[in-house]
Order: structure tokens, then C-alpha cells, then sequence
């Protein structure tokens, strides 16, 4: 070692308070891969500290942005999806390392005295990551982790006494709402990483202070760095690996449609609490006893290990090893037959898919056009013309859709209202496709196949299309073809705006957007259809913005193709 | 002069006070704070009916669900319109009767499903028959029915949360 550095070591040396080199932490007996969960668990701890505080700069607790937040990182940013995945699944690690951490002090007797103190506040340390858990899986206000925040408030608020207290605490007032998610996303971000971090600090500072306890006492001493130090890290990079390797190999985590409190969904806990769900289906009406004492017996079984195991009695030894063995298989085989129920249940399965298709479609949509500002249900109303569609399906399509077996008036597909469309409307109006099937198409007052020169029919066709205000007219093509409307249609028709025709509708300002406007609210009206047409009026049902909304569907299907039609987004 | 052991008493006493004190100065307010809302109506949902669709709409002994929107909603700090407060089970048992449902399992809350007999929870298998009345599972008592009533051929319902898990219907 070169001169400068150990001047430098001694400077600083002197200003830690200098004396003597601190002793070199140690272990008995050698380095083991049995000694490593501890210093997992603390980088696992590390990796959602990191993980988190990239998602918080992001995450927005609101009913209305807290979704499309997540889905925004989930869908839109780079690694989004894989350090929201990491992030997701990194709990999941922590919760297998703590139980794994549990086992392997047990087996080793580490929590007899003098460590009870160790072992406890390790036990501690698990309902307090229990919480993160929970604390977190709301906070994307999914179907999923709304839904479970159902079930787990629901069940909080059964506490004798105190229950409702603590739901109004839980959910910040009367019921869910912004509050609830602000003071969740407080606890999973500030509370409880504070009291876990402390908590972790005391149990380090024990676990130091007491030593590492072998599994057969020895006199034999190791300093940790640097044979143990090594066999922790790389205990973490194999964790890490598998941990992100895992995530991508799931494409991250699952983010379902946005909560809807309306809309049911399967709700089922995450998986820690499985083995809890489970025993409330098995307890038949006594779930509720069984899910106040379930928890109550495993944390007070746990507890009591080092009382029961004192000594050097072999005998209340295995007592206690079996009680936490037992209490693990136990957990394991609950846990285990819930996923198998649930996957043997059809209802179940079909129910996740059709969550799987909500989600799928509400996080497309997010991402082609965003999420309203005024919640993210309204994901759902953003393909374009949403609410005309809508309307157009549920009041219109029985009647105008092509596809429609009964349909009863003219058929309306993309090009309604063009040139060709006019023409093949002015050689046989009474077609199939056209009035045929209405009153209007039938007996004397319909209006009959028109015989023009192809010429003469080009310009009449362009001197009604033009009324459309279309902005591809040709000029002089309109200005014979009123000429020809005069000498062959005006007996009937009128052009004048607003005015009928003698015996058949006005078509002054035909196909404008104001024109449908007025015709979808009255077309019995004179200058429409008059009181014969069998089509209602719609003045009354719809609002003049869903009736504009209407019109402007129809301007647009107008110069549509099947195929502009086929790829708008699904509704 | 080395203090004496009632003097030390003393200070160690005044120590302890003084930090103790300090330290509820400070989480005090923020206690307090922190569960300020707890005893507040945080979200105000309309009392009054709201609508759901024409009366007629509701086909006899068909059970029908409808999403119940509020059409103005205050939320802390917000206010809305049209917000999803939850679903309501229709069902008309005459041409003038009818049976309106919370879709709120009235065991821990979760959504309430029909299953062509039965209404159903998918999450703990509570089932109920089609007057609401409880026929096994967890929940303790039957469906919460609503306050409806039909105006100018509309039907409106009062929207209405219920404590779980209980046997009586009391407000949430």
C-alpha cells in the first residue's frame, strides 16, 4: 500500500475519533451460504427502495390519475414495465427471503437466549412487510388491488370495538375516495419503510451484538470480510438474477382495467395471504373466528419458539422446530390448494379472462389517446366519435345496419351520402338497400327510378352532393346539374333551404351537418320525411350534442371505407 | 462539588419531560391530522334518488343490472360528475313491483353476480335467492335492498353503503 493512502486512512482514522481499529466483525466456524439471508433480505430492501423511488416519480394518488399513471409507466416509458415488474415481484422475494431467513434461524437455534429479543422483532419485521404489501397492491387502483383493498378493509373493519375506527382511519373518511389513496401511498412510502428501516437497524445491532450462531457450537472464528462478505454478494446477484429474470420472463407485472366499483370482479388476495383466504373457505361459517385467531395462532406460535425451547432439552427443542416446520407446511398446503381450486373452477377462469380482455383494451386505449383527466374509466369513451358510436349501436343500428337481419329502414355503410352513392339512390330509390323496406319505398307515393342521361345524372348527382357544403365541388358540373334538378326533380324537390318540396323532401342544404342534425331529431318533419316516415323522432331522447355528435358520425362515414370503419377502436 | 442524588433525580426527571414533551409537541398536530378525516364525510354521494333507466326497460323476473352514477360527486378535494358509485340489481317480480339490490356483498363488499338462479360473490361463494334472502356462504345476511321509486316512468334509486360482515343492515 502506497504512502499517501495510509496518510489518508490515518487522517480520517483520527477524525472518526481515533483510539484503537474497531474489531473486525466475525463468525464462528466458517463462511456459509446458511449465514447469507439476512444481508438478502437488506438488498432486496435496497432494490425496492431504489425501484420505488423511480415509480414515485411518477405515480399520482388520485382516483382519477392513479391508474393512468401506472399504466403510463407500465406502457409508455423505457423499463417502465421491467422496474415496476422488479419493483412488484421484488416484494414477493422479500416475502420467501423472510421465510426462508425464519427457517434457517430456527434450525439453527438462534432465537434461544440470549437473542429472543433478535427473533421477535424479526417477527416484527414480517407483519410490518405484510403491510408494505398490502399498502402497495391498492395503490394502482386496478380491479385487482382495488377489489382486494375491498376484502381487506372489509375484513379490518370487523375488529370488535374498534373496526369502524379503523376503517375511517384506513380509508381517510366515510368511504374510498382521493384520501384513501394519499394516505396509502403516505404509509407505503413513508411510514412504514421509516418503522422497517429502524426496525431493521435494531435487529442488525442484536444480531451483531449476540454473534452468528453456528449450527454446533465451535471455537473457531472467521472475521466476515472477506470469505463471508463474498458468499453475501453473491447471494444477491444469484437472487437478483433470478428475480429480474423472472420479471422479464412474466413481462413484467399485471396491471388490470381501471377499479370500477360497478363492475364485479374475482378479487383474491395476494398470494402471502392465500393460505388465510383459503382457511376462511375450509372454516365454512366459522371464517370469521378462523380468520381473527389464524393469524393470532401463527404470530403467537412464532412468538413463543423461544420460550418453548429452553435449555438444552432436545426434546422441547424439536417442539419447537416442528411447531415452525408444521406452521410453514401448513401455510404451504393452504396456500397450494387455493391455486388449485381456483384453477380447477371454470367461473373463475373465464372471469379472468374476460378481466384479462378489459385490461387489455383500457390499457391500449390509454395509450393511443390517453386518460381523461376526469377518471380513468373514461378510458373506455375515448376511441374517436365514442358517444355517437355508442348511440349509433344502441338506437340506429337495429334499423340502418347493414349486418342487421331485420333491419326495416335504408341501409347506412360507409359512403352513405357520396356520389356513387347518390346515383345508385336516383336510379332505383325503392332498392333493398334504399327505401324498399319502408312505407316510403312502397305504393304511390314512392319515389320512382329516375331516367337521366349518364351526363345529366353526373351533374344532378354534383348539384345535391354540393349541398353538402363538401369542398370538392365542381363548379360548373353543379351549375347544369340545377338546371337538370329544375327541369326533372323540382316537381317534387325542393333546393331551397328549408323549404319542401311539393311531395317530397326539402333537399336545400342536404347532407350537411346541420341538415342531419334537424332530420335525426324530426324526420316526420314537412320538409324531411314527413308524418309518414316510420323513423321516430329523436329530439326528444337524445341531447343536441349527441345529435350533432350523430351527424358528424355520419359526415365521417361518408368518405369512410369498410376498412377506416373496421380498424376504429372497439367500443 | 458532585451533584447530589436529589438534585440528579431532579434533572433526569426534567430531562425526560422536556424530550417527552417535545416530541408529543410535534407528532401531536400531526396525529391529529393524520386522522382528522377519519370522522369526516370525505366523499359525499348524492342522498337523493338517482336514476337509472326507464322503469320499463326492467323485463319481468329478469334480474338486470345497472351501473348507479352520481351525477355530481364530491371527493375531498374534488368534485365530479357522473362517477361510478357501485351497481344496483334490478329485478321486477310484478308489472308495479320490483326488488332493487345493492350488487355490495353484504359479507366483505365484493361485487355481486347473477348466475341465472342465483345471485352470486365470486370472491368467498356467498349465494342468495332472487328476494335476496341468503342461501349459504360466509354473509350473515341477505342482500341490501335500496329505496326506489318510479317518477315520470324513471326508475330512481337511493344510493346506500351498509357496515359488512354484520348481521343487521346499519349505514356504513
Amino acid at each position: 500500500m502506497n504512502k499517501t493512502f495510509l496518510k489518508l486512512q490515518a487522517f480520517v482514522r483520527e477524525r472518526q475519533g481515533g483510539g484503537a481499529k474497531p474489531p473486525p466483525a466475525t463468525i464462528p466456524g466458517t463462511a456459509s451460504f446458511a449465514y447469507v439471508f439476512g444481508w438478502v433480505l437488506v438488498f432486496l430492501i435496497g432494490v425496492e427502495g431504489v425501484t420505488g423511488a423511480a415509480l414515485a416519480a411518477f405515480y399520482s394518488p388520485s382516483t382519477t390519475d392513479a391508474w393512468a399513471s401506472v399504466a403510463f409507466v407500465q406502457d409508455r416509458e423505457t423499463w417502465g414495465w421491467l422496474v415496476r415488474g422488479i419493483h412488484a415481484h421484488g416484494g414477493s422475494a422479500i416475502a420467501i427471503g423472510s421465510g426462508l431467513h425464519l427457517v434457517q434461524t430456527a434450525l439453527y437455534g438462534a432465537y434461544k437466549r440470549p437473542r429472543e429479543l433478535t427473533w421477535w422483532l424479526g417477527i416484527l419485521l414480517m407483519i410490518l412487510i405484510l403491510a408494505w404489501a398490502v399498502t402497495g397492491y391498492v395503490l394502482r387502483w386496478d380491479q385487482a388491488g382495488y377489489w382486494a383493498n375491498q376484502v381487506e378493509v372489509g375484513i379490518a373493519a370487523g375488529t370488535p370495538v374498534i373496526g369502524g375506527q379503523i376503517r375511517a382511519i384506513a380509508l381517510g373518511g366515510n368511504d374510498y375516495g382521493n384520501l384513501t389513496l394519499t394516505r396509502f401511498y403516505m404509509l407505503h412510502v413513508i411510514a412504514l419503510p421509516a418503522l422497517t428501516i429502524a426496525g431493521i437497524y435494531l435487529h442488525v445491532k442484536l444480531a451483531r451484538r449476540h454473534g452468528t450462531t453456528p449450527y454446533r457450537a465451535t471455537t473457531m472464528v472467521t472475521p466476515r470480510w472477506p470469505s463471508q462478505t463474498v458468499k453475501d454478494f453473491v447471494a444477491m446477484a444469484a437472487v437478483f438474477a433470478m428475480l429480474v429474470g423472472y420479471t422479464i420472463s412474466q413481462g413484467g407485472v399485471e396491471l388490470l382495467a381501471p377499479a370500477d366499483p360497478s363492475q364485479a370482479f374475482d378479487a383474491r388476495p395476494l398470494w402471502y395471504f392465500r393460505w388465510l383466504y383459503e382457511l376462511r373457505h375450509l372454516a365454512g361459517s366459522w371464517e370469521k373466528l378462523a380468520a381473527m385467531l389464524a393469524p393470532a395462532v401463527a404470530g403467537g406460535l412464532l412468538f413463543a419458539v423461544p420460550l418453548i425451547d429452553r435449555g438444552d432439552n432436545s426434546r422441547r427443542r424439536r417442539i419447537a422446530i416442528g411447531a415452525v416446520v408444521g406452521l410453514c407446511a401448513a401455510i404451504a398446503a393452504l396456500t397450494m390448494s387455493s391455486v388449485i381450486r381456483d384453477a380447477n373452477d371454470d367461473g373463475h377462469t373465464a372471469a379472468l379472462a374476460k378481466a384479462d380482455l378489459a385490461a387489455t383494451r383500457a390499457r391500449h386505449l390509454a395509450q393511443q389517446y390517453g386518460v381523461p383527466v376526469t377518471g380513468a374509466l373514461d378510458v373506455f369513451h375515448t376511441p374517436p366519435m365514442w358517444q355517437a358510436r355508442a348511440i349509433y349501436k344502441t338506437l340506429c343500428a337495429s334499423c340502418h345496419d347493414p349486418h342487421e337481419i331485420d333491419r326495416v329502414g335504408p341501409e347506412i355503410a360507409p359512403g352513405h351520402g357520396d356520389r356513387a352513392w347518390l346515383k345508385q339512390f336516383i336510379k332505383d330509390p325503392s332498392s333493398k338497400t334504399n327505401y324498399g323496406k319502408t312505407v316510403l319505398g312502397k305504393g304511390e307515393a314512392a319515389m320512382q327510378p329516375i331516367e337521366l342521361s349518364p351526363d345529366d345524372l353526373e351533374d344532378v348527382v354534383e348539384a345535391v352532393y354540393a349541398e353538402s357544403g363538401a369542398s370538392d365541388v365542381d363548379d360548373a358540373k353543379r351549375a347544369h346539374g340545377k338546371k337538370v334538378f329544375e327541369k326533372m326533380c323540382s316537381d317534387c324537390h325542393s333546393l331551397s333551404e328549408g323549404v319542401a318540396g311539393a311531395s317530397g323532401p326539402g333537399l336545400g342544404g342536404y347532407y350537411s351537418r346541420d341538415f342531419l342534425v334537424g332530420f335525426i331529431g324530426n324526420p316526420k318533419s314537412a320538409v324531411h320525411m314527413g308524418p309518414d316516415a316510420e323513423m321516430p323522432r329523436f329530439d326528444k331522447d337524445l341531447t343536441i350534442v349527441e345529435r350533432d355528435g350523430l351527424a358528424s358520425y355520419l359526415l365521417w362515414l361518408r368518405t369512410a371505407s369498410k376498412m377506416d370503419v373496421d380498424s376504429l377502436d372497439p367500443l | 462539588m458532585a451533584d447530589e442524588p436529589d438534585r440528579r433525580g431532579f434533572l433526569k426527571l426534567t430531562a425526560c419531560a422536556l424530550g417527552g414533551g417535545l416530541g408529543l409537541a410535534v407528532a401531536g398536530p400531526a396525529l391529529r391530522l393524520f386522522v382528522a378525516p377519519a370522522g369526516e364525510t370525505t366523499v359525499a354521494t348524492p342522498t337523493e334518488p338517482i336514476d337509472v333507466g326507464a322503469a320499463k326497460s326492467f323485463e319481468l323476473h329478469k334480474p338486470t343490472k345497472v351501473a348507479v352514477l352520481a351525477p355530481k360527486l364530491t371527493d375531498a378535494w374534488t368534485s365530479a360528475r357522473d362517477v361510478v358509485l357501485g351497481a344496483a340489481w334490478v329485478h321486477r317480480t310484478s308489472a308495479d313491483k320490483l326488488d332493487v339490490f345493492s350488487a355490495v356483498c353484504p359479507h366483505l363488499g365484493c361485487g355481486i353476480g347473477f348466475d341465472g338462479t342465483h345471485f352470486t360473490c365470486p370472491c368467498h361463494d356467498s349465494a342468495f335467492d332472487l328476494v335476496g334472502a341468503r342461501q349459504h356462504g360466509p354473509a350473515k345476511r341477505g342482500l341490501d335492498t335500496l329505496a326506489w321509486k318510479v317518477v315520470d316512468g324513471r326508475l330512481q334509486i337511493t344510493w346506500a353503503k351498509y357496515a359488512l360482515d354484520t348481521a343487521a343492515k346499519t349505514p356504513a
